[in-house]
């Protein structure tokens, strides 16, 4: 069994972080000690990983619960992970796509400012986010 | 009118909803075309439609349903809008 240090240390993750996880539901201590310290058993350590590998790829903490939940269900399959991993791809590729479109607009407004050395009030970059939108204006 | 059933290949609700749904579809609306889309072949149309969840389906490029409809629910839904264009037309 792992104190919560030793399957921090194992698992190269904050105390903080794990109790986190804890709150979170992601991992549950198996044992307590008389004095009431959490006690880990050796499977925490491949279910942090698994958490890491997760987060990494773009899942949240909600998500990867359902994961791990699918995991121990004996009526999901492959297709049901393979799903929201999907889902999370198409999840992705929209924000991919939302911050081209950031990119692009600031692009545009770089370009508008060719001359950085006037004054801040003439700064064109400052007008045009200053600037009223018309439609947003008219729009109830 | 163009629908677009976005799916998950091994999706096993899609696979058994498709053939009622297009045939729903073709029942309620004539000149329906029927365009069955494997998301991970075109993730780009599908993010153009704001396609995040499936399966999902669309109507003349706009999303319409999240979730996989009735056949019934597809077939209004298709005639109100066989309405709008007759009423607009």
């Amino acid at each position: 069994m792992l104190t919560i240090g030793k399957l921090a240390q194992a698992g190269d993750i904050s105390v903080d972080a794990l109790r986190y996880y804890e709150h979170e539901g992601l991992i549950v201590p198996a044992a307590k000690t008389d004095s009431g310290y959490r006690l880990y058993g050796e499977d925490a350590v491949r279910r942090i990983r698994f958490i890491q590998h997760a987060q990494a790829c773009g899942f949240t903490l909600a998500e990867i619960r359902e994961l791990l939940h699918l995991r121990q269900s004996d009526s999901a399959c492959c297709n049901d992970v393979r799903q929201r991993a999907i889902e999370k791809k198409l999840q992705l590729a929209a924000k991919i796509r939302a911050m081209q479109v950031m990119s692009a607009a600031l692009d545009r407004l770089i370009a508008e400012c060719a001359d950085g050395e006037q004054s801040v009030d003439d700064c064109p970059i400052l007008a045009a986010l200053e600037q009223v939108d018309d439609d947003r204006e008219r729009a109830p | 009118m163009k629908v677009e059933l976005f799916y998950a290949p091994g999706c096993t609700k899609c696979t058994a909803a498709k053939a009622d749904l297009q045939a729903a579809a073709e029942m309620a609306a004539t000149g329906v075309e029927w365009c069955e889309i494997n998301v991970l072949d075109s993730v780009d149309r599908a993010v153009e439609l704001g396609v995040l969840t499936l399966p999902a389906l669309a109507i003349d490029g706009q999303l319409v349903f999240t979730t996989l409809p009735t056949p019934s629910q597809l077939a209004t839904e298709l005639r109100r809008r066989r309405g709008v264009q007759a009423h607009g037309a």
